[in-house]
């Protein structure tokens, strides 16, 4: 299939289907009502599942299910939705599932409104519910980018068995752009679901138990070992970052999704001013790429971190930046976008304007 | 006079409709523009209401009056203005898939006859939900069902933003062409972005597009 022109949540809900989603199970919410919508109608003519459930907990709960069946699952949601779904995203990965959950994110706290964001980043790279959990979480920064990670997010989720958390903004959700949905993406190795309760026992196989109750410390404690090797696992082996303009920049924007790529139009301004500006563009925001920082050139005097949040990032930079350089921020919120003029203004701030 | 005195634009979403009827508006004199988009919480055309205010164009919104994002799908009562008014020009821009349509059914009954007013449908075959002429024709037909209206004319937006090609756009035009003659409807314009320089004379008259709804979003 040629290239096809697509909204981005269409683009990522056929990027799910493309991957073998087998069942959808979600609840409206703005601005990622399309992908629900594209899979209400085609997950059906796939002969697959979809069920618009009664709330969040339900969806989430029903992804529960179906992860334990051993079904390649997705939900999606929009943040306060997402928010609602913590308690079964814990329980998911207590259990050791699989899972894919793409969260198009608004402004908050609260219902706060439904122009774009990415004020959930703690709560995505932090886990979200309790317990010691982490969610292999990626941030793409544009469709295609999107449907390629999200082709390969289902792979990785069954690697892993633990949720694999897609964080975009609503103006992804929203916008449209040429999308190729054959480009190769990794294959993981993987193996076949022998834990999965799905009822056949032919084999003679022991009860699989899906579960996160452990009571007996001892044993709570083993399983949190076990879930931390998976945790450790992706940060020495799967951070994901782009470098990008490294070359003689004397200052360097740390931003992810959108908002990298509006610092893209930035970087080009400021090469017309004679600034040299790079960006460091986490892709996986959990693992943080802190490996991408030991390849900062040592021409970089600064770092700006530009988020749609107050700055829930910044914490994850400094502990990546060890103390090296100075650290600013840029942010707008509340579903205000950055315009480049404005991170472009920033910069000159802080290198001391026009070279 | 080559327009009627209303336009309105259909399609599926991401069809280019918002942006086309900004277009047309502006550059023909409109006094309305009709915003029914109550699907769509970005990209809509309403987002310009500062530049329909310099043209003195009449905007009215299909949400409560300065709410932009109050995600409410509501529809003002002065949007049925331009059909019994026939003194005012207007342009209607509807909401994605048939379902926009439905908004129509509220002024079918103040509708003396079609004469003056087309429906139109646009198309860009780069969109998956209305590749082919089948596609097409059955979007246009629950379209139909839907608004209670019939489909007057085609409009051809085929395009994959900048990597459009000259080719690409005639790809559409031949698959609308066979639509044109199933349906027997014209192909009434041909959207070209202002940034692209075609030669080909396409059918239709030419829509020189500049992207001013994704400019005030992105």
């Amino acid at each position: 299939m040629a290239k096809v022109l697509m909204k981005g949540n269409e683009a990522m809900a056929l990027a799910a289907i493309k991957a073998g989603c087998e069942a959808f199970y979600g609840y409206p919410i703005t601005p990622q009502n399309e992908l629900p919508e594209y899979m209400s109608k085609h997950m059906k003519a796939n002969d697959r599942v979809f069920v618009q459930s009664e709330s969040e907990v339900a969806a989430i709960n029903m992804v529960y299910g179906a992860a334990g069946a051993g079904a390649r699952v997705l939900t999606s949601s929009s943040s306060p939705g997402i928010a609602l779904k913590q308690e079964g995203i814990s329980y998911i990965a207590g259990a050791e599932l699989p899972a894919v959950i793409i969260n198009v994110m608004r402004g908050g706290p609260g219902l706060g409104g439904i122009q774009p964001s990415q004020a959930d980043y703690k709560q995505i790279t932090r886990g979200g519910g309790n317990g010691d959990y982490y969610l292999y979480s990626l941030a793409p920064e544009s469709l295609q980018e999107a449907v390629d990670l999200i082709k390969e997010s289902f792979d990785i989720a069954d690697y892993f068995r633990n949720p694999v958390m897609i964080a975009v903004d609503g103006l992804i959700g929203q916008m449209m752009e040429p999308v190729d949905f054959e480009n190769e993406v990794p294959k993981w190795d993987l193996k076949p679901k022998t834990w999965a309760a799905d009822g056949d026992r032919t084999n003679g196989r022991p009860k699989n138990i899906i579960n996160s109750l452990y009571l007996d410390p001892a044993v709570l404690e083993q399983h949190n070992f076990k879930l931390q090797k998976k945790y450790q696992e992706m940060k020495d082996h799967h951070q994901r970052y782009e470098m990008i303009n490294m070359e003689n920049a004397e200052i360097v924007i740390v931003a992810f999704g959108s908002t990298s790529r509006i610092a893209r139009s930035s970087i080009e301004l400021l090469k017309e001013q004679g600034i040299n500006c790079g960006i460091l563009r986490p892709i996986s925001i959990y693992p943080y790429p802190e490996k991408a920082f030991k390849e900062i050139p040592s021409t970089v005097k600064d770092l700006l971190v530009v988020e749609m949040s107050t700055g829930q990032m910044i914490d994850d930079v400094k502990i990546a930046n060890e103390c090296r350089l100075p650290i600013h921020f840029y942010g707008r919120v509340g579903g205000i976008v950055p315009e480049a003029e404005e991170i472009v203004n920033k910069v000159l701030e802080i290198v001391g304007g026009v070279k | 006079m080559f327009m009627k005195r209303i336009t309105i634009v259909a399609g599926h979403y991401g069809s280019g409709k918002s942006e086309i009827s900004v277009n047309l508006a502006l550059n023909n004199n409109i006094d309305y523009i009709v915003d029914l988009d109550i699907i769509n919480p970005y990209f809509r055309s309403r987002a310009l209401s500062d530049v329909f205010e310099e043209n003195n164009i009449h905007l009215v919104e299909s949400t409560i009056k300065g709410m932009l994002n109050s995600d409410m799908p509501y529809v003002s009562g002065e949007a049925a203005v331009p059909f019994v008014r026939d003194d005012i020009t207007a342009i209607y821009d509807l909401g994605g898939t048939e379902n926009g349509g439905r908004v129509l059914i509220q002024f079918v009954h103040r509708i003396k006859n079609m004469d003056d007013i087309d429906l139109l449908y646009t198309v860009n075959i780069f969109r998956p939900e209305t590749a082919t002429a089948d596609l097409i024709i059955k979007a246009i037909h629950d379209l139909e069902g839907e608004a209670q209206l019939k489909v007057t004319g085609l409009i051809n937006n085929t395009n994959l933003m900048n990597l459009t090609t000259e080719d690409e756009v005639l790809e559409g035009e031949t698959v609308l062409v066979e639509v044109s003659k199933k349906l027997n409807l014209p192909i009434k314009y041909t959207v070209v972005e202002e940034t692209h320089d075609f030669k080909h004379q396409f059918k239709g008259e030419r829509i020189t597009l500049s992207r001013l709804v994704a400019k005030r979003w992105l």
